[in-house]
């Protein structure tokens, strides 16, 4: 992913990025809770020019009967790219990319959830990415993340995916295809936004001790913002008015 | 997931019919409120959402370079699939392609091909050699009862919406797809021992056998398909296929609607 770097130029002249945002600047983030009639809960998350769906069906009875753990709820993840997601079609089902992402976005929400309220039951979470620019695995999250909290389910903090990279050798939060492809590294995290700690973690690329801190300091200015928002959708839908 | 079919549910479907009603207060021939979305997918090169009701369903159209089969050399080809992946209810499991998604697919995927909405010939940029190939995604998100009206909706306009990508193949000019028709998609749930347009969740819960019709421009047949377990009368036919001869006019209209803004 990080191999086509010095091939492309990423920042204009003036420091600023391809698509004009600063380097600190994140991409247009909208969310809508409650949009699938089918689930206890759903969201859609618009982030750039990604979108990810997520819903949540459950508790309901663990089978097979082997993955029941007698203390605790278990949290089945499903995150699937759609075959018109991508520039190139996908063919259908899991690969290890999404296997893999599947795996620790159900640790990450399962360190979230108030899993033992629920002793031998599942939650399901399904998450669906419709198009995707960089980045869909924290809009996953954090559509996940609302879905939950539509369906009611006890948290103790919400959870909100966002990535930081480098490009060029400047740290920047949010990176889009093009700095995704040809940057240098890339950082997405889940973010507690309340308990400010972090559930979910990966990185790829090259980044020093002093641009990994400035990139998790952009991730945390962006999770508050991103919080905002998940916050406003959820109102927006139980309190029928302007959060 | 079996579903348990409750018996009072049955039940209370055979008096509402009785009285002409249904469980949501809809007339027999009534369809719940149908919203379409054209264009609404990035990375798609053509996109539709549909909402039927509580149902929820996108399609996404992909273009690809491909060698044409040897006994068609100067045709592309057309596939038209359908996932009903865990998102779409409770009752959907995770796990290869069920014998339902892969019925619907193919019965939305029949529709558009027999109406000859696609000239197969148009799809063929050197003949023997590369020629295109069209595929049509369809991803439930939502399951509350009738889903095939949605997914033939919602492929039939993304399809509509399509822009070749030949720029990025580098193989001319970026151009709309030649799409010559709209066919469209009628289908009948038997509930209570009569057919109704448009059965919700519960209806296809507590219900029978379906059948779906779908019908061109000038409203022949395109593809008919009898799906679970039940029989029907010719008369019965006769009544219901009136009713999607009117009913297929109004999505076709919508379609046109939107393409028209």
């Amino acid at each position: 992913m990080m191999g086509g770097y010095g091939d492309v130029q990423l920042l204009n002249d003036d420091g600023s990025r391809l698509d004009g945002r600063k380097v600190d600047e994140m991409r247009p983030v909208s969310i809508e809770a409650g949009v699938l009639p089918a689930a206890e809960g759903s969201a859609m998350v618009t982030h750039g020019l990604n979108v990810a769906v997520a819903a949540v069906y459950g508790p309901m009875e663990a089978h097979p009967r082997k993955i029941q753990r007698q203390d605790r709820a278990v949290i089945d993840v499903r995150y699937n790219m759609a075959p018109f997601s991508t520039s190139d079609r996908i063919r259908p089902g899991f690969n290890r990319r999404s296997r893999e992402i599947s795996k620790v976005t159900a640790e990450a929400l399962e360190s979230v959830v108030l899993v033992e309220r629920y002793p031998r039951s599942k939650i399901r979470v399904e998450i669906e990415i419709l198009a995707a620019e960089a980045g869909t695995r924290c809009v996953g999250i954090t559509a996940a993340a609302v879905a939950l909290a539509d369906a009611g389910i006890p948290m103790r903090d919400m959870i909100v995916g966002v990535a930081s990279g480098k490009i060029e050798d400047t740290v920047v939060l949010d990176l889009d295809k093009a700095e995704d492809n040809y940057g240098q590294a890339d950082l997405p995290v889940g973010i507690l936004p309340n308990t400010g700690e972090i559930a979910f973690l990966q990185m790829d690329g090259d980044l020093s001790a002093d641009e990994f801190n400035l990139a998790m300091e952009y991730n945390f200015k962006a999770a508050k913002e991103i919080h905002g928002i998940m916050v406003d959708a959820l109102k927006r839908k139980y309190d029928g008015g302007e959060a | 997931m079996v579903e348990l079919v409750p018996s009072l549910l049955r039940q209370e479907l055979a008096r509402l019919a009785e009285e002409d009603n249904r469980i949501d207060g809809r007339g027999r021939w009534d369809a719940r409120d149908v919203s379409l979305e054209t264009d609404c997918l990035y990375n798609a090169e053509g996109s539709a959402k549909v909402v039927i009701g509580g149902t929820v369903v996108y399609a996404g159209v992909k273009f690809e370079l491909r060698t044409p089969w040897p006994d068609r050399p100067t045709q592309g080809s057309l596939m038209c699939g359908a996932e009903l992946r865990p998102v779409a209810g409770r009752k959907y499991e995770p796990g290869p392609p069920s014998p339902q998604s892969i019925e619907l697919g193919r019965v939305v995927d029949r529709g558009i091909r027999e109406s000859g909405c696609i000239d197969m010939e148009s799809l063929c940029i050197v003949p023997g050699e590369k020629v295109w190939g069209v595929m049509i995604d369809i991803h439930v998100l939502s399951d509350q009862g009738n889903i095939f009206d949605a997914c033939g909706l919602a492929a039939i306009a993304a399809l509509r919406t399509a822009v070749v990508p030949a720029e990025r193949f580098d193989v001319g000019e970026d151009h709309k797809l030649l799409v010559n028709g709209t066919p469209i998609m009628a289908s009948f749930t038997r509930v209570g021992g009569r057919f109704v347009l448009d059965a919700n969740e519960q209806e296809e819960l507590g219900g029978d056998e379906r059948i779906h019709i779908t019908l061109g421009d000038e409203g022949h047949l395109h593809s008919l398909q009898k799906g679970l377990k039940g029989v029907f009368t010719p008369a019965e036919f006769a009544e219901i296929f009136d009713v999607a001869q009117k009913r297929c006019v109004e999505l076709r209209e919508l379609v046109a609607e939107k393409e028209g803004n």
